[in-house]
């Protein structure tokens, strides 16, 4: 069962206010995740703004994403 | 040769993915070894990201966790091959069929670590002592009380549910998703809405100015 709620962290806080525009669905993140993962597998700060902000705000596709560049960085070592 | 030292679940060679992809339509022998390859790909990533998670089920042994990944690479067979036709080249083949293991692998994870586990959606907060203690009167506990009056006010009931589930009581999108019958896109597209309100709230009540709170659920 998932706990009552009772008072916010700093964290938490800060996951409830992360601006995650521009806005892209969790699909579209999917989409482009290879492609995105590639180039910042050869390029660490390649950047996409539209990605960032997804990244940033649903943890699901930020570990995904993270699961894939590592898997990557394997593949190439 | 080059892949003389090549190990049965190393990813093929670049050169080779083109045909690769076109055998996976065959039929007969060309076509079962494309598939083979690509299970085993998948097997690849399916483990990479059972063993990356391994830590959401304390009581899994190595068998349990390798069939997990089995039955996420036999799943995320079916959806590369549902959606080969969408794949444009702008990745390697196998980055783009990677991406379809770890996403399997990480929804079997979660659902199995979350399976015997209630999800209650709490729209309101349990706050036991309303008066300042001398901590709450830092800035951040002044930016918590903030937040959780907009949370009050500024939200729809579904949005607060939502936010307090995924963001407070940390349930996964996709298990929410599931529980909810609805989507992932659906759910995060909620949050996203609800993370603008309470960003204009707390604009407009002079506790955020350009700060910008980077990050993840």
């Amino acid at each position: 069962m998932t706990d009552p709620i009772s008072t916010l962290s700093p964290d938490t806080v800060a996951r409830l206010l992360a601006d995650t525009s521009p806005y892209i669905s969790c699909d579209d993140c999917f989409a482009r995740l290879d492609e995105y993962a590639e180039r910042r597998a050869r390029d660490p700060h390649h950047d996409d703004a539209a990605m960032a902000a997804h990244l940033r705000g649903c943890g699901a596709c930020a570990e995904e994403a993270d699961a894939l560049l590592e898997l990557l960085h394997t593949d190439a070592h | 040769m080059t892949t003389a030292n090549r190990t049965e679940t190393d990813p093929p060679p670049i050169q080779d993915e083109e045909a690769w992809v076109g055998d996976l339509t065959l039929a007969g022998y060309a076509g079962e070894v494309a598939l083979r390859r690509l299970h085993e790909v998948l097997l690849r990533a399916t483990r990479h990201q059972v063993w990356r998670l391994r830590d959401l089920l304390p009581g899994a042994g190595p068998g349990e966790l390798e069939d997990l990944a089995q039955q996420a690479a036999d799943e995320a067979l079916i959806s590369v091959l549902r959606q080969l036709p969408t794949f444009q080249g702008r990745s390697r083949f196998t980055t783009w069929a990677y991406k379809f293991g770890i996403l399997q692998a990480g929804a079997e994870v979660r659902r199995h670590a979350w399976r015997h586990r209630e999800i209650t959606l709490p729209d309101t907060f349990v706050i036991l002592d309303d008066s300042p203690s001398p901590s709450q009167v830092t800035e951040a506990a002044q930016l918590a009380r903030a937040v959780e009056s907009a949370i009050t006010t500024a939200l729809t009931p579904h949005q607060r549910r939502v936010a307090l589930a995924l963001l407070v009581n940390d349930v996964p999108i996709d298990v929410l998703a599931e529980r909810l019958g609805t989507t992932r896109n659906a759910l995060y597209k909620t949050l996203h809405d609800a993370r603008t309100r309470l960003r204009a709230a707390l604009l407009a009540d002079g506790y955020l100015d350009t700060c910008t709170y980077r990050s993840s659920t």
